[in-house]
C-alpha cells in the first residue's frame, strides 16, 4: 500500500501583530491510501491546522507536505486550488453549505468549479444525494434540513469530483448520536469503496471505527 | 449550476439591499440620462433657431451680453432700447436688408407666449413665411395678430377668433405655415400696435440684418457701430456666445449627474463590501471546493457588473421617461424654452441609450474592484475560521 499523504517536519505558526502562535511544532506522518484514520486530541492543540495542511488549504511555515508524489507545500496557489477541487473532499463542523442554495445546487457547485458541464452536474448530484439518502431533499435549502442532513449533503458535495481523500473536521461534532451513527455508516461505506478517510474528532464513537488513531498534543504527534 | 446562476442567486438573496442598491444606480443613471437628453436637445435647438432667424447680423443695444443674444433665439422678453432713428440710420447704409423686432411676452390661458412686433412687409420678405390659414397683415399698422402654427394649435386659435394682449382684444388675422423654429410658437403684431400696447413708442428690441455681400460682413459691422453706437454681432458670433452660455449650464447639469452617479457607485461599493463580509465563510468553502482566487474575484465582479447592467437599463428608462414627462412642465425661461421646443423624438437616441448602459456597467465594475479584490485576497483558512 502507498502513502497518499505524507508530512516531513511540518510546522505552522500564525503571526498576528507581535504575537506568534505556534499551532504545529514538528509533525512527520504518513497516511496510507484507503485507510480510515482519526485525529484526536485536546482542543486548541493543532488538529484543524494539521488537517488544513494535509488538504492543501494552508501552507506550512516549515517542512514539507505531500499528496501522492506532489509536494503541495510548494506548488502555486491556483494549482493548489485545482488539487483541492479534484483530489480532496472537505467537510467542516458547521456552516458547510451555501445558505442561499438548495441541497442539489450545493452539490453541483463543487462540479461547476471543476468545469463539469451543467447537465452532467445535475445527473451526478442526483446520484450523490441518493447515495447519502437525501434524494427527496434535493430542493431543500440548508435551513430546511436537520444538522445531520446538512452534514450528509456536505459529504455528497465532498464526493462530487470523486476525490481520493475525504478530510473531515469534527463532522459529527454538532450531531446527536442517531445522526452521528448515520453519518459514520456512510463514511464506512465510502471507506470500503476505497476512499482515504481522515477525521478530526472528539467523539469516542467515531474513534472506535477508525483503523488508526493519531494523537495530537501541543502541536506534536504523540506516538 | 453555473457562475451566472450563482451570481444571480447571490445578488437576490437579500432582496431589500438588492432593491435599494439598484434604486441608487437607477437614480444616478436616470439623472445622467435626463441631463444628457435635455442638454443635447438644447444645443440642437440653438443651431436650429439660429438658422431659422435667417440673419447674417444682429443689432442689439450697446453693452448687451450673451444672455440678450440667447433671448433673441428663445423669444424671451427683451428691453426696447433701439430707436426708430437708429434703425433708419442703419437702413441708410447700402447693401443691407434690415428688419426690426420688438420682443415681448404675454399670456394666453395663463401660459406664457412670445409676442413679436414686426414690420409686416419687410418681415414677410425676410422670413419667407407661408400663410396657411386666413390672411396676413394688409397694412403696416393693422390691429390684429398673425399666429405661428404651433401656438395656433396649442391654444386652438383660428382666423376670426380673438386674443387678449395687454387687456386689448385683438382679432386673429391668419395662421403661418410651419417654420420649424421659434416663430411657430409666436404671436405677431404689427410694430405700431405692439409699441402702443407695450408702451414703447418708436423703440424696438433688436434688428436682424441680411447683407448682400457676405465677404464684406466685417466692414458692415464696423459701419453700423460707427453710425449708431449700437452693438452688432454676426450670426457666427451669436452662435458661439449662446453655445457658451448653454455649455456652462450643461456643465452644471453634468456635475449634478456626476455626483449622483458617484453616490450610486459608493452604494455599490457599500453593498459589495457587506456581501464580502457576510459571505466570508462561504468564500472559504468555495476555496476548499477548489475555487481559485480569480474565480472568487470574478464572482464578485460579475455581481457588481450585474448591478450596473440592470441599473443602467432601469436608469435609462426612468431618465427618458423623466425627460419626456417633465419637459413640458419646465417653467418658461431662456434655457428651458429650447427644451420645450424640441420634440421627444430627439431625446430618444439609441447611441445615448447604449452608451448610458455601458457607462453604468463600467461604473459598477470599477466600484466592484475593491470589494472583489478584498474577497479574493482572503486565504482559505482565514475565510473558513471565520464564524
Ligand atoms: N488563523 C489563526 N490565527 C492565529 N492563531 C490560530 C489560527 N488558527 C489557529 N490558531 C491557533 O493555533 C492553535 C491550534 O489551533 P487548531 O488547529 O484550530 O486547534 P484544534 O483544531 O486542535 O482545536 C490554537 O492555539 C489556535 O488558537
Ligand atoms: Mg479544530
Amino acid at each position: 500500500m502507498n502513502n497518499i499523504i505524507r508530512t516531513e517536519h511540518a510546522a505552522k505558526s500564525y503571526k498576528s501583530g507581535e504575537i506568534t502562535t505556534t499551532a504545529l511544532k514538528d509533525v512527520s506522518l504518513e497516511i496510507l491510501q484507503g485507510s480510515f484514520t482519526c485525529i484526536i486530541g485536546p482542543s486548541g492543540h493543532g488538529k484543524s491546522t494539521l488537517m488544513h495542511l494535509i488538504g492543501g488549504l494552508d501552507r506550512p511555515t516549515d517542512g514539507k507536505v505531500y499528496i501522492g508524489d506532489v509536494e503541495i507545500s510548494r506548488i502555486p496557489n491556483s494549482d493548489l486550488a485545482r488539487l483541492r477541487g479534484k483530489r480532496v473532499g472537505f467537510v467542516f463542523q458547521f456552516f458547510n453549505l451555501m445558505q442561499g442554495l438548495t441541497a442539489i445546487e450545493n452539490v453541483e457547485i463543487a462540479m461547476m468549479l471543476a468545469g463539469v458541464p451543467d447537465r452532467e452536474q445535475r445527473v451526478r448530484a442526483v446520484k450523490l444525494l441518493a447515495l447519502v439518502g437525501l434524494a427527496e431533499k434535493a430542493g431543500a435549502k440548508p435551513g430546511q434540513l436537520s444538522g445531520g442532513q446538512q452534514q450528509r449533503v456536505a459529504i455528497a458535495r465532498a464526493l462530487a469530483n470523486d476525490p481520493d481523500i475525504l478530510l473531515m473536521d469534527e463532522p459529527t461534532g454538532n450531531l446527536d448520536s442517531v445522526a452521528e451513527a448515520e453519518v459514520l455508516d456512510l463514511l464506512q461505506t465510502l471507506h470500503r469503496q476505497g476512499k482515504t478517510v481522515v477525521i478530526v474528532t472528539h467523539s469516542d464513537e467515531v474513534a472506535k471505527r477508525a483503523e488508526r488513531i493519531i494523537r495530537v498534543k501541543d502541536g506534536l504527534v504523540a506516538h | 449550476m453555473n457562475l451566472s446562476k450563482l451570481v444571480y442567486k447571490n445578488i437576490t438573496r437579500r432582496r431589500g439591499r438588492f432593491l435599494f442598491t439598484l434604486l441608487g444606480i437607477t437614480i444616478g443613471i436616470a439623472s445622467f440620462v435626463t441631463f444628457m437628453a435635455l442638454g443635447g436637445s438644447l444645443k440642437d435647438e440653438i443651431h436650429r433657431e439660429t438658422a431659422a432667424l435667417g440673419a447674417n447680423l444682429v443689432v442689439i443695444p450697446k453693452g448687451s451680453c450673451g444672455y440678450e443674444q440667447l433671448s433673441i433665439l428663445t423669444g424671451d422678453q427683451m428691453p426696447t432700447n433701439i430707436s426708430a432713428a437708429e434703425i433708419a440710420t442703419i437702413r441708410a447704409i447700402k447693401g443691407l436688408t434690415v428688419v426690426p423686432f420688438l420682443a415681448q411676452q404675454t399670456a394666453i390661458n395663463n401660459k406664457p407666449v412670445t409676442v413679436s412686433g414686426i414690420e409686416p412687409e419687410a418681415t414677410l420678405a425676410f422670413k419667407r413665411w407661408q400663410i396657411s390659414q386666413g390672411a396676413y397683415f394688409s397694412n403696416p399698422d393693422e390691429t390684429g395678430v398673425v399666429i405661428g402654427a404651433t401656438a395656433a394649435r396649442q391654444f386652438d386659435l383660428k382666423p376670426g377668433a380673438t386674443v387678449t394682449v395687454r387687456g386689448e382684444k385683438l382679432p386673429v388675422l391668419g395662421i403661418l405655415g410651419e417654420t420649424g423654429g421659434r416663430d411657430d410658437a409666436t404671436l405677431f403684431l404689427s410694430l405700431p400696435v405692439a409699441q402702443r400696447l407695450f408702451k414703447s413708442a418708436d423703440k424696438v428690441s433688436y434688428a436682424a440684418i441680411r447683407v448682400d455681400d457676405l465677404a464684406r460682413t466685417e466692414g458692415y459691422i464696423e459701419k453700423i457701430r460707427e453710425a449708431t453706437g449700437l452693438g452688432v454681432v454676426s450670426d457666427k458670433q451669436m452662435l458661439k456666445s449662446v453655445l457658451g452660455i448653454v455649455g456652462t449650464v450643461n456643465i452644471t447639469l453634468q456635475m449634478i449627474a456626476a455626483v449622483s452617479v458617484l453616490a450610486a457607485a459608493f452604494g455599490i461599493i457599500n453593498t459589495m463590501m457587506a456581501a464580502t463580509y457576510e459571505r466570508k465563510r462561504e468564500i472559504g468553502i468555495l476555496q476548499a471546493l477548489g475555487a481559485r482566487r480569480r474565480t472568487i474575484f470574478l464572482l464578485f465582479m460579475l455581481e457588481s457588473g450585474f448591478y450596473g447592467i440592470i441599473g443602467g437599463v432601469t436608469g435609462v428608462i426612468t431618465g427618458l421617461a423623466t425627460a419626456v414627462i417633465v419637459t413640458p412642465y419646465i417653467s418658461q425661461n431662456a434655457f428651458t424654452t429650447f427644451v420645450k421646443g424640441s420634440g421627444s423624438g430627439d431625446i430618444i437616441d439609441i447611441k445615448m441609450i447604449a452608451g448610458s448602459i455601458l457607462f453604468s456597467t463600467v461604473v459598477a465594475i470599477v466600484a466592484g474592484i475593491y470589494p472583489a479584490w478584498r474577497a479574493a485576497r482572503l486565504t482559505p483558512v482565514e475565510a473558513i475560521s471565520y464564524e
